[in-house]
């Protein structure tokens, strides 16, 4: 596609907006209006979604990579609980929402703790008052503090067998050595369990974190702008700002690659998690969204070698990229599930001999052509409704703080060539910058 | 890798700006369903729900046969043979093909087999309407059942029964086991995916068999949504007629006895969190009158994955024991991965169920202490639910809460053209379930609402299920009948203290007959 979007398509997606169509030639279809606030609070308000609708997303810059203390991985996530356990002015959150019929929930990873409400416009005011309330005056104690810890360990046990948990917990011990995301978002399983002992340190954290320079509010849906420009005035223009910004550790260049092999205690066809250092999240920069694209156009489901091991060969159940950036220099990573324990070398001699071959080779322009309609594609495919608008844009928002960006990421899309890519994997996909975890159960070591 | 349902998908992993797909509500929408056709019983020929503003088109193929369907000793068919169709070759494409067609488009197909429906849906851009039709069309027409497809779809399942179903997620397989002890003679007892033992039994002329026999002309409905064009559903009709003739011969209704007292199944596991489940067989329906009056209290005692779910308040909220705690009047399979009501796993017979998610070992107590004191908390608030009713201020609340949340469970095209689908199967006529829901609850009067739950629900006769650790320890407990109080890291007000002492020793009686212990490595591994 030569264009970012077709005329057809953007003329479709307008017919779904409520109010005029904006400069045609973006992305983004919907329009929108960027309010800031004098203590540093930013707020998106987005027109789209079906009629009577609207979603109220708050979307705080602070995950498990702020979890810079020794011991206080998960805290994040924690804390992530205790907004909902009321204000002074609204002791009882649960059934206020629960008044609004709200769909509301909230969740943690690396980057970012995203609260969210869906709900009818009627409570445009309401719930803007509810957020900015418990963004501000968040109050409770520490017998409810204790009580919710329990809360985390059993949602840490829901999860606690899956064989991708104890994967990422070993990949990321082993990838990283100063760096936040050497932790799991849901954190390690002592640091869980002496959460109820933590109260002060969760007032601290409220305190530092939960800052209107450290949050984003995208509104998307259907209501009136300027009463819910007013709106965010009121409830939101008292928010003293003090964001404190973690010091968060930087990563010593990796020089050597690193292998290690992990006994699951469980049953689990052998996982391989082949991963490389890979630079922050960019919407300019053209090589870091080259290696994005790499990873689908290289590795993913039409790619040659992924169609051989999966579906010419079954040697391996799935070969899968997860080539997205993040805030701060991450990982990239192919996680294949290899059908034969005593094929695991092969499998991983193959994978690493495809790597080798797109730091020489040129990917092909058909294939990249369809991988980047796909991205954009996908993209528009999530627009159906007020909460999928919000949420496609918590990714650019979350690394730079604004949505603006979001226009310059599919034009440096648009600009991707071969050779980007074959750069891509020069400078990143190297032996220097990878880790290897093998994960096999007990038996089959 | 999730069982049941799978996609074959052009939608690329890529994160760049991250898909995080979420929710909405319902914009208006005309629907129509179309008239019973010859041999169809009383289920329509085709099901369009148009909204001619979308960009999207939204598809849902219903097949009238699921896991009841599958033969004796073959459990798992009518699932193997979905994906096969939906993950497969067709007779003029390759599946390599079939992915490289639909990856530029983002868009793809899967399928979801319940007892007693198997549908296929798909969701496209309209640029690319007639690109995808011509895939999904033919993966349904035209499937080649090619032995390799055969033999790299049934390791995967293989895999997820040999190795994961049984020790990746105990809440999952507690609700697994819940159905199978309830439905036990029946085709609903085994799960969709089938047994260790029946799925390595099946052939790919099983395959082709069960495709031949159940996926006729007069078998499938064809439901299209969203801002296709004048004439389109006329023309998917119109294709799948090319199928063969055939009679189907539905299996009856089952109809699962009510146990006497509680019935107990104790899986031995290496865990240290117990996982429960436990439920009843109950008379109710989507259809029936009595059920958006059940629902409304079902959704003040349980509602799915929300914390105004009372059972929520007391295990979770003020104990903090747990994740979670819910209560159904339908199925929701995989309930931990989604927090909408799930979409056709429509069905003839229903259990009254309640979800504890998983009980940890805190210090300091004991975990089948903990375990059996949150199962007595769940038993305890249906027995005073069952004895007292809903008050007149909690029937407000549910419906000031229920007649907003519930515009929620049709936010995609996708989902409101599901219960379409879901409409047909029990006929209910327009406006649909969805829409009669805000009238259905204004109407409600607590007279109602508290005959339909003294009608329908009790706490003496159940099945109860818990994956746990030292599984003989946990029978000598609950034979005892011992009271098992909890303890807490922190302190707890007086009332909680108080009513803590009345659930410990809430009576369980069950006698050594009622208990069976076996081993995870035993269950669902063989008819």
């Amino acid at each position: 596609m030569k264009q970012i979007m077709s005329g057809p398509l953007l003329a479709l997606l307008a017919l779904a907006m409520a109010g005029p169509a904006q400069a045609q030639e973006r992305v983004f279809p919907f329009e929108y209006e960027r309010l800031e606030l004098e203590n540093g609070f930013t707020a998106y308000l987005v027109q789209g979604g079906a009629p009577g609708i609207i979603s109220h997303v708050n979307m705080v810059r602070t995950g498990s990579r702020d979890e810079v203390e020794p011991g206080r991985s998960g805290f994040a996530h924690f804390f992530e609980h205790m907004m909902f356990r009321g204000t002074e002015r609204y002791p009882n959150y649960d059934e206020v929402t629960a008044s609004m019929g709200a769909a509301r929930n909230a969740f943690t990873s690396n980057d970012m703790t995203v609260y969210y409400l869906t709900l009818s416009n009627e409570y445009l005011e309401q719930v803007i008052d509810l957020e900015a309330d418990r963004f501000q005056n968040l109050s409770y104690g520490e017998d409810v503090f204790r009580t919710e810890a329990g809360a985390i360990l059993g949602e840490f046990q829901q999860g606690r067998l899956s064989p991708f948990r104890f994967l990422d917990e070993a990949v990321r011990a082993v990838a990283w050595e100063a760096h936040t995301y050497g932790h799991t978002t849901i954190g390690l399983e002592p640091d869980i369990r002496a959460m109820p002992e933590m109260y002060e340190y969760s007032l601290d954290f409220y305190r530092r974190h939960y800052r209107p320079e450290n949050v984003v509010l995208v509104l998307a849906g259907d209501f009136d702008v300027e009463r819910a420009k007013s709106l965010i005035r009121e409830h939101y223009g008292d928010w003293a700002p003090g964001y404190v910004a973690p010091d968060i550790p930087v990563e010593p260049e990796q020089t050597a690659p690193r292998d290690s092999t992990l006994v699951y205690p469980g049953r689990t066809l052998p996982i391989l998690s082949i991963n490389y250092k890979a630079p922050a999240w960019s919407a300019t920069d053209t090589v870091a969204v080259a290696l994005e694209v790499l990873g689908q156009a290289a590795f993913g489901q039409n790619a040659e070698v992924n169609r051989r091991l999966t579906l010419q060969e079954r040697r391996v159940q799935y070969l899968s990229p997860g080539f997205g950036l993040a805030r701060d220099p991450s990982l990239v990573t192919l996680t294949t599930m290899v059908s034969d324990p005593a094929d695991v070398d092969a499998v991983r001699s193959e994978i690493l001999e495809e790597v080798g071959r797109v730091r020489d080779e040129l990917v092909d322009e058909a294939t990249l052509e369809a991988v980047k309609s796909n991205m954009k594609y996908g993209f528009l495919m999530g627009l159906e409704e007020a909460q999928g608008i919000a949420f496609s844009l918590i990714s650019v928002v979350i690394n730079t703080g604004t949505l603006e960006a979001v226009e310059d990421y599919f034009r440096t899309l648009d600009g991707v060539t071969p050779e980007h890519m074959r750069e891509a994997a020069r400078r990143y996909l190297v032996p220097e910058g990878r880790t290897i975890v093998t994960m096999v159960q007990a038996e089959e070591r | 890798m999730m069982r049941r349902e799978s996609m074959t998908t052009g939608i690329g992993l890529v994160a760049g700006l991250g898909l995080l797909v979420g929710s909405i509500a319902a914009p208006p929408a005309a629907a129509q369903i179309g008239n019973p056709a010859d041999g169809m019983g009383d289920a329509p020929r085709v099901i369009t729900l148009e909204e001619p503003e979308s960009p999207f088109v939204a598809f849902n193929i219903w097949v009238r046969a699921g896991s009841q369907d599958d033969p004796a000793g073959k459990e798992g068919l009518a699932a193997l043979t979905a994906s096969m169709i939906a993950g497969g070759a067709t007779e003029s494409r390759s599946y390599e093909q079939i992915m490289e067609a639909l990856y530029p488009m983002a868009a793809g197909y899967g399928q979801t087999v319940d007892r007693e429906m198997t549908t296929f849906t798909g969701r496209v851009h309209e640029d690319n309407l007639e690109a995808f039709y011509a895939l999904f069309r033919s993966a349904l027409l035209e499937p080649a059942f090619d032995p390799d497809d055969f033999e790299r779809i049934k390791a995967r399942v293989m895999n997820q029964l040999e190795r994961s179903r049984r020790y990746s997620r105990d809440e999952e397989l507690s609700k697994d086991l819940l159905f199978w002890m309830a439905y036990e003679g029946t085709p609903y007892a085994h799960p969709e995916d089938g047994y260790v033992q029946s799925v390595r039994s099946i052939t790919l002329d099983d395959v082709r068999a069960f495709y031949r026999d159940n996926y006729t002309r007069d078998n499938v409905v064809v439901a299209v949504g969203g801002g296709y064009p004048t004439g389109f559903a006329e023309r998917v009709r119109a294709d799948f007629d090319r199928l063969p003739a055939g009679t189907v011969a539905t299996p009856p209704a089952p109809r699962p006895e009510r146990p006497n007292g509680i019935k107990v199944l104790l899986v031995e596991t290496n865990t240290d969190a117990t996982a429960i489940s436990m439920g009843f067989p109950i008379e109710l329906l989507r259809d029936d009158d009595d059920f958006i009056a059940l629902m409304a209290a079902n959704s003040w005692f349980g509602e799915h994955r929300n914390s105004f779910s009372h059972l929520y308040q007391v295990i979770r909220e003020a104990r903090g024991m747990n994740y979670g705690n819910y209560s159904y009047i339908e199925a929701f399979p995989r309930g931990y991965a989604t927090q909408q009501p799930r979409v056709n796993v429509a069905r003839r017979s229903q259990l009254f169920e309640i979800w504890i998610r998983p009980i940890a070992q805190t210090a300091p107590g004991n975990l089948h202490d903990r375990s059996l004191f949150a199962t007595r908390a769940a038993l305890r608030e249906l027995d005073r639910l069952v004895e007292n009713g809903m008050t007149a201020e909690q029937l407000e609340e549910t419906r000031s809460f229920l007649r907003n949340y519930a515009v929620n469970w049709g936010n995609t095209i996708n989902r409101r053209l599901a219960y379409r689908v879901d409409d047909a199967f029990y006929g209910i006529p327009d406006p649909g379930f969805l829409a009669s829901t805000r009238p259905g609850l204004d109407g409600l009067t607590l007279d109602e609402v508290n005959a339909a739950i003294r009608r329908h629900l009790q706490a003496e006769d159940l099945y109860l299920v818990m994956i746990t650790q030292d599984a003989e320890g946990m029978k000598q407990k609950l034979l005892s009948g011992e009271p098992t109080p909890i303890t807490y890291a922190g302190a707890q007000p007086e009332h909680v203290l108080e009513e803590d002492r009345e659930i410990a020793s809430y009576p369980l009686p069950v006698t050594e007959a009622d208990i069976t212990v076996v081993r995870v490595e035993d269950v669902l591994e063989q008819p």
